[in-house]
């Protein structure tokens, strides 16, 4: 889906409200057709930046560009290219959902007939064709949620800006809003997310960027955040006996580097250990484990996901961002 | 504090910074009110004709402040708790309805204390004058307050209670306010000195008014008496009705304070297109215009803001508002066929001073519940950032907007204008005076869209816009008539000439020739007043739109 020119590019985006800094330095590229995880904790910058992006927000230095259009300078071009769906529904009361989404068609200046079709499309593609003569107002707050959708694809807009999709839906609905937005990017268009539920953007982002304090703290994929956070990787050695568990502990503490932390889970039957060793290395840790007569039920790493990540990003004070996110980070 | 929620409630309206902004704005403007109208000649009027005006105007702004500024609190009080989901839990806590019921009116009741509390020293400079008795004028007088104060928290609280919304319960609770305190003057102002049951249903309707009330406890004759000596003891009706009064709110109120506040079933949203041809029919036939049939996309020469604000608007759909006209043609052609029959007794000028009054009544009372909240809406629940991410410019939206609300109050006017062509018909040589009319009608539906529309732009809610709307206007259109109330005592010919000058309603009404009216010559300086007035509202309203819509 990607292709080789950014949709996205910021460059040393830097946003002030009098002496407090909302968005430090921020710099950083997206590819056409990929999905982007903005994350963060409250007050990290998510919105600012979003913000600046929509051209709803000046920076106080930097650029940000969509496509070749400068977002700051060229507010007008930019609202034809993106489509922006804050974390507020923008409710209208008595107003039903075809009414709503026709208003909208017609201040984007789509003509009536194209309009009616398009109106049918957006529906079709958010799976809301059956509420559009329900009264907005009396929506659940899930539905809303890919009316609002249904809303930023009217213009047929390249990067689809979502503020906090996910958020208050239900497991249900979290799961169909997933699956939409993988069906959005399959259709071509370009992503920025933010969200607090980590584990769904791990499943769905093609890139995840972490903001803390205003600051880039992390921009990858997910396994490359991973990797950033622990350059040792977690194992875990599970057995088929809690007896054995001891016996395993001393073999495993013997092979791997001196003072390396090994913890034994009497629960689980299993050993976990934190190792920079080598896969080669490994397997012999696994072939002395057999040799010494230890039943294995399991040998295996444990992925570091995405809350870890964020939380060991969130943890860190002041420290310079650029040691992990580099200058400008490209997708 | 027994009850929690008056503590709860009290405290929390008087942490408001804006709520010691009004207080300080009360306090130097009882100061100044008194201040100004201070004897500054030698002489001293033994009989305390001097202090006792000071003292009525004193009373009259009081009365007026109370009533502008004390109805947004009930209004707002039941309704933003049930929105914030707090009510939900306060009816489950041992409370009960009637504890909650009264720790609100308490609550209210404390900050009208307090505001009342805020002219005391101004009271007790008019009392130092002398010519002032502490239990008939003074106490007279407070009590007077503190019963309005009591009706109309109990009426804000009632409507708080069915409103869905702040503004609307604001809107709804003012409009009230309106009709109950001024309005209510008006019938008896055509037909006293009259021998009939509509005028003694008249002379006891004005009796609910605090303004009749406060004139009688003057001693300055009827609201609006025309040299008749009434005998009616106003004050006390008015106390009878405004305790009465208070206790059905009151127990309506508590009887709706329980679980089916919260039973509001979501609309279906039925589409009678989807029904069959009877039942289409005959909703074509109730309705004329099926509020239930799907509606047409947005054509490509309309304005789809004004579009919006019509569909967005529970009485902006076009069956409310041929309801609306219907009702207002129905009125005038009553008027009319009044002026057929009964010209003799009541004369065209009555008849045209009936219609003017019902006509500016209306624009005051629907004007600001369309104008003040275009922006501050948008703002309130999210609608503005979306607004902006569209490619309509500022001045397109800000025409849309105000469109809508040109275009209502159009079809309200001309529907109430065939009253006027019978009237011309009768007596041509009214025809300069009707041109007249109509123009000061139109300006003041201009002026007052404008200013509601400019002073509601200030707010980020629509409920503080609402209210504020509502004061502004009433100040322009109600505060003169409140000193035209006292032409001759205590106020001067040049005095209530000069306040009438920013008031379209007497402007309408001295242009008619009504009897009370006739001599103030307001034209064509009200005109020149609502023009520049409406010009400046109008670049309020344009550079406030422009500056929310700047990137931050």
């Amino acid at each position: 889906m990607s292709s080789e020119k950014p949709a996205v590019v910021i460059e040393h985006l830097t946003k002030r409200y009098g002496g407090f800094t909302a968005l430090d330095d921020l710099s950083l590229s997206l590819p056409a057709g990929q999905i982007l995880g903005l994350i963060g904790p409250n007050g990290a910058g998510k919105t600012t930046a979003i913000k600046i992006l929509v051209g709803l927000s000046k920076p106080t230095t930097g650029t940000a560009r969509i496509g070749d259009v400068d977002c700051v300078g060229d507010a007008r071009r930019i609202k034809q290219l993106v489509g922006y769906m804050p974390d507020r529904f923008g409710s209208y009361d008595n107003m039903r959902v075809r009414e709503y989404l026709d208003f909208f068609g017609a201040a984007f200046g789509i003509p009536r007939r194209t309009r009616i079709k398009r109106i049918d499309e957006v529906l079709e593609t958010t799976n809301t064709a059956y509420m559009r003569d329900k009264f907005v107002e009396s929506l659940s707050h899930g539905m809303q949620q890919r009316v609002g959708i249904a809303r930023t694809l009217l213009h047929d807009p390249q990067v689809l800006i979502l503020d906090e999709p996910a958020n208050g839906l239900d497991p249900q609905a979290r799961i169909e809003m997933r699956d939409l937005l993988i069906r959005l990017a399959k259709l071509g268009k370009t992503l920025i997310v933010t969200s607090h539920i980590l584990p769904e953007l791990s499943r769905i982002c093609d890139r995840v960027a972490i903001l803390t304090q205003g600051k880039l703290r992390a921009f990858g994929t997910v396994d490359e955040i991973s990797r950033q956070v622990s350059q040792r990787r977690t194992m875990e050695a599970q057995l088929a006996s809690v007896e054995q568990l001891s016996a395993a502990a001393v073999v495993i503490r013997e092979l791997i580097e001196p003072g390396a932390e090994v913890i034994e889970a009497p629960a689980e039957a299993a050993v976990r250990f934190k190792t920079a060793l080598l896969e080669e290395q490994l397997g012999d840790v696994l072939t002395q484990l057999v040799q010494r007569g230890m039943r294995l039920t399991q040998f295996r790493e444990v992925q570091t996901d995405l809350e870890a990540a964020f939380m060991s990003f969130a943890n860190q004070k002041d420290e310079n961002p650029k040691d992990t996110a580099g200058g400008v980070a490209h997708g | 504090m027994a009850n929690p929620l008056i503590q709860r409630e009290l405290v929390t309206m008087l942490q408001q910074r804006r709520m010691l902004l009004l207080q300080c704005c009360v306090a130097t403007a009882f100061g100044l009110l008194v201040i100004l109208r201070w004897p500054t000649d030698a002489r001293m009027a033994l009989s305390g004709t001097r202090s006792q005006e000071v003292f009525h105007l004193f009373a009259y702004g009081l009365l007026s402040a109370l009533l502008l500024m004390l109805p947004v609190f009930p209004a707002t009080s039941v309704v933003r708790e049930r929105n914030s989901g707090t009510l939900a839990l306060l009816l489950n806590t041992p409370l009960g309805s009637r504890r909650i019921f009264f720790g609100k009116l308490v609550a209210v009741m404390g900050l009208a204390g307090l505001l009342l509390s805020l002219s005391l020293p101004s009271a007790a400079a008019c009392y130092a004058l002398g010519g002032i008795s502490l239990r008939e004028d003074l106490f007279a007088v407070y009590s007077l307050l503190t019963l309005t104060a009591l009706q109309y928290s109990a009426l804000g609280l009632l409507v708080s209670t069915y409103a869905t919304t702040t503004d609307a319960a604001v809107r709804w609770t003012y409009g009230l306010v309106l009709l109950s305190s001024v309005l209510a003057l008006g019938p008896y102002q055509f037909l006293q000195g009259t021998e009939s049951i509509l005028a003694e249903f008249s002379d006891w309707l004005r009796c609910a008014s605090p303004f009749a009330a406060l004139m009688s406890l003057s001693a300055a004759g009827g609201v609006g008496a025309v040299g008749l000596i009434s005998t009616t003891d106003v004050a006390g009706r008015f106390t009878v009705i405004s305790l009465a009064l208070t206790i059905a709110y009151s127990a309506w109120t508590i009887s709706r304070l329980n679980h089916t506040i919260f039973d509001q079933a979501r609309d279906a949203g039925e589409i009678s297109d989807d029904q069959d041809l009877g039942t289409r029919m005959l909703r074509r036939l109730v309705f004329i215009v099926d509020p239930q049939r799907r509606s047409r996309a947005i054509g490509p020469f309309v304005n789809p803001v004004m579009v919006k604000e019509f569909r967005c608007r529970r009485f902006g759909r076009l069956h409310w508002l041929l309801r609306l006209i219907a009702i207002c043609a129905m009125l005038s052609l009553g008027l009319t066929y009044a002026t057929v029959t009964g010209t003799v007794d009541w004369g065209v000028e009555t008849i045209g001073g009936i219609l003017v009054l019902m006509q500016v009544a209306l624009l005051v009372l629907i004007t600001p519940s369309l104008a003040a909240g275009l922006l501050s809406t948008e703002r309130e629940t999210g609608g503005w950032p979306l607004l902006q991410m569209t490619p309509l410019s500022v001045l397109r939206i800000v025409w849309g907007k105000l469109l809508s609300v040109i275009l209502t109050l159009l079809l309200v006017l001309c529907a109430t204008l065939p009253g006027y062509v019978v009237m011309v018909y009768i007596e041509p040589g009214l025809r300069l005076q009707v041109e007249r009319v109509v123009i000061c009608l139109f300006a003041t539906a201009g002026f007052a869209m404008l200013l509601s529309a400019a002073v509601g732009s200030l707010f980020r809610r629509t409920a503080p816009a609402t209210a504020m709307a509502y004061a502004a206007l009433l100040a322009v259109c109600g505060a003169p008539l409140l000193i035209w109330l006292g032409r001759d005592a205590p106020f001067g010919h040049d005095t209530v000439e000069r306040a009438l000058l920013i008031n379209p309603v007497a402007a309408a009404l001295s242009v008619i020739r009504l009897t009370g009216f006739r001599d103030y010559q307001l034209i064509p300086g009200n005109w020149w007043f609502l023009g520049i007035g409406s010009i400046v509202c109008l670049l309020v309203l344009i550079g406030q739109t422009h500056r929310i819509s700047r990137p931050q």
